[in-house]
């Protein structure tokens, strides 16, 4: 295993057996292979982030992520789910599969 | 270390999440002349709704040409959600006009598409998109020629009936 990125909560790895990525969240690590980082990415990608700051709409703050085709279940708060998004997409730029972003994520 | 990420997919991220919005787009557009055929169909204007629903046919065609080529390139195509149909027209006229308004939006993301697929050195993407470019050109003329040929009939009268009939025109 070789560590690619780190954030402040997670890191994210590749495997040098299998042709997949790992990301380990400290108490736990999820095998991803391109399409399901994709998804994941996806996912992240769809999370109004702007109704935790709004009583509201996200009362508690919190996001289910739901990976893997279901394999995995993670509860996550506004800054954990931040903090992912930023490894995600910066694990993208560094693997070059992404272009640096424009402007900073958070 | 094997490059497992380029191994997996041989096209940008960027460009990935612009031709998923493009599909949406096309699928969009599928629906919309779905709906105009409908109209059609509706007032009387028989023929114009037989060239809407082989209009609605092409758009998911061109739809499903960018999901297969997602598909190929090891991205992730996302089967497009498709809200706001309007079903509501003033007039044959009005049809047509927001056909041409349609397609000219589409031509204009396409194009930008293109251009940030060159930007991002991303050349696969950049002429898989030759041939939407060129389809776009043949759309757009369709639909002015077509404009036109309303202009000169005119929607006096038995106009609408001649409009309808020479719609056939544009129908291969
Ligand atoms: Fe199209
Ligand atoms: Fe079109």
């Amino acid at each position: 295993m070789v560590e690619i990125n780190r954030s402040k909560y997670y890191s994210f790895h590749q495997a040098t057996a299998d042709r997949a990525f790992h990301i380990d969240f400290g108490h736990k690590t999820i095998r991803l292979p391109l399409c399901q980082l994709l998804s994941l990415r996806h996912k992240l990608k769809t999370i109004a982030i702007e109704d935790h700051f709004d009583g509201d709409l996200n009362k508690h703050g919190f996001e289910i992520l739901l990976l893997c085709n279901k394999e995995h279940l993670f509860i996550l708060n506004t800054l954990e789910i931040l903090d992912l998004t930023e490894l995600v997409e910066s694990s993208l730029v560094k693997l070059g599969l992404a272009q640096p972003a424009q402007v900073a994520l958070v | 270390m094997k490059d497992i990420a380029r191994q997996s997919m041989s096209i940008k991220v960027e460009s990935m999440d612009m031709l998923n919005a493009q599909i949406k787009m096309e699928a969009h557009a599928s629906a919309s002349y779905l709906a105009m055929a409908s109209w059609c169909e509706q007032n009387g204007f028989f023929t114009s709704a037989k060239f809407f629903f082989k209009q609605a046919e092409e758009e998911r065609e061109h739809m499903m040409k960018i999901f297969n080529f997602l598909v190929d390139t090891g991205g992730s195509p996302m089967s497009p959600e498709i809200t706001n149909i309007n079903h509501d027209y003033a007039s044959i006229v009005d049809v047509f006009e927001s056909t041409l308004d349609h397609e000219v939006k589409v031509t204009k993301s396409i194009h930008n598409i293109v251009k940030k697929a060159r930007e991002l050195g991303d050349i696969a993407t950049e002429r898989f998109l030759d041939w939407f470019v060129m389809e776009q050109v043949e759309e757009e003329n369709t639909i002015r020629d077509i404009l036109d040929m309303i202009s000169v009939t005119g929607t006096e009268g038995v106009g609408l009936q001649m409009i309808d009939n020479q719609v056939a025109n544009w129908m291969e």
